[in-house]
């Protein structure tokens, strides 16, 4: 454990002192994922299906404000979406103007969920996420995780009709948009993903915010076993074929990926916790204090046996070597308290 | 003389006015009643145009069929339709914008107060200084 932590705190100590090219390489290959993905899953303009476009557009969003890896994400959707037909971009663009207009206003820190979102629905693993955002974010992250779901199925009904639109004649506006907005308002099985998601974020918010041992712990496995039994119910009474070995091993993936932000955000040790009670003149207060597993950074000692040989004229240094020792020192466990209550 | 305590509590606050204290002190210049009220109609506006969106799509879905029916509907009562839902989600997401500003501008003005407190604790520092 005590590795760990060592590790721990090297990771943190190198972010800190390398974010000025850390955070740029992490935007980068963020949007470069997310590009190639789209372009992937579409492609339906070529000019913007090109790895170079992509590469540029990526390097752009490295040195941007990290909104502008949303704003990339969506003009790429909505190439591609144009591509196939005027119509479809049309619907597109409503669903991120109403999602801009009413939810992103209030919260336009938690957008780019709405890309990470997709992104994992994509790669097969979306359940990482709720449970990753009931840890990190508030209840209304929900709102961002569902935002991020109805995009993955505008996304996938755009794909599952592109053959049909594209037989369609020009005539046929109205057609091809009912298709879409059909395809994506009677799909049960994004209703039954956005409840079990928007649930498992408000269950593993509320209970990691309780003052209970192992909170964290406790809430990111019943927010996995809620995920699971939603969608589970879900796909009995709607059938929506959702696969229930992807969705277990989904959910494994995501309490091992929480365990691992746990371990960066709330590493505390639960067996020196210390439960006090004090009053003032307006309270009484039952504080509940749980120390932080921390070690001290190990400290070099450098001792000079003899100082270094100077040029004439400085000053006189005695003749000889120079010896260097440099002493490791590994620190015992520190208590720094994490206020629970 | 340089004080060890000044500095971290001077290094603290500016780390505070570059980050969040940023977006508190924004909102901290306004009264209560008057942020709140400038927030719900920037609502408003947004919710008229979300509105506008989903009706033009509602009304580009069934085209054709709305074209044929625009001249046998009673045009007053489908107006009329229309302005109860627009007034539905107008006051929805008012209401909903309303308590999301009042908890924000509470929030605000707590850790505002703290961060004025602390500007006393400096300026009582320096004095004794």
């Amino acid at each position: 454990m005590t590795a760990l932590l060592e590790l721990r705190d090297k990771l943190k100590y190198f972010y800190s002192k390398n974010e000025v090219f850390i955070l740029p390489v992490i935007k980068f290959l963020l949007a470069f994922v997310t590009l190639l993905v789209i372009n992937g899953q579409m492609g339906y303009m070529l000019k913007v299906n090109n790895v170079a476009v992509v590469l540029i557009a990526a390097l752009m969003c490295s040195f941007l404000p990290t909104f502008c890896i949303i704003l990339f994400a969506a003009l790429f959707t909505l190439l591609h979406m144009y591509a196939l037909a005027l119509e479809i971009a049309v619907v597109g663009v409503v669903v991120y103007l109403l999602m801009f207009l009413l939810f992103f206003r209030f919260a336009p820190k938690d957008s780019l969920v709405v890309v990470l979102t997709p992104l994992l629905c994509f790669l097969k693993v979306p359940y990482i996420m709720p449970v990753v955002m009931g840890l990190l974010g508030t209840p209304a992250s929900a709102v961002s995780v569902c935002c991020g779901i109805v995009v993955y199925y505008l996304l996938l009904a755009v794909t599952a009709n592109a053959a049909t639109i594209n037989t369609m004649n020009a005539g046929d506006a109205t057609a091809k948009l009912r298709l879409v907005v059909d395809a994506l308002m009677d799909n049960k099985a994004m209703l039954v993903m956005v409840v079990a998601f928007a649930l498992t974020v408000v269950v593993v918010y509320l209970i990691r915010r309780m003052s209970v041992d192992y909170s964290w712990t406790i809430a990111m496995v019943a927010g996995a076993i809620l995920n699971l039994v939603v969608l589970l119910v879900g796909d009995l009474i709607y059938e929506t074929n959702i696969s229930l070995v992807g969705a277990i091993l989904g959910n494994l993936l995501a309490l091992a990926v929480a365990k691992v932000i746990e371990f960066f955000r709330f590493c505390v040790d639960y067996s020196r916790a210390e439960k006090v009670q004090f009053e003032d003149d307006e309270y009484y207060y039952y504080v509940k204090a749980v120390p932080k597993m921390t070690v001290a950074a190990p400290t070099k000692t450098v001792k000079r046996i003899n100082t270094q040989r100077r040029p004439s004229g400085r000053y006189d240094a005695p003749a000889g070597g120079r010896s260097v020792t440099i002493g490791r020192r590994q620190g015992e466990p520190q208590d720094d308290y994490e206020e629970l209550f | 003389m340089l004080s060890e305590e000044r500095v971290i509590l001077m290094t603290k606050m500016a780390s505070y006015e570059e980050h969040e204290g940023k977006k508190y002190m924004k909102i901290g210049r306004y009264f209560r009643d008057d942020y709140i009220a400038v927030q719900i109609l920037k609502s408003i506006f947004c919710a008229t145009l979300a509105f506008a969106l989903i009706f033009a799509i509602f009304i580009f879905y069934d085209f054709e069929v709305f074209m044929q029916d625009i001249y046998k509907m009673d045009l007053v009562e489908f107006a009329t339709r229309v302005l109860t839902y627009y007034g539905i989600t107008v006051v929805v997401y008012g209401a909903g914008s309303y308590g999301v500003c009042a908890y924000r501008y509470n929030r605000a003005k707590k850790s505002l107060k703290l961060y004025y407190q602390n500007l006393k604790k400096l300026n009582a520092l320096y004095d004794e200084g």
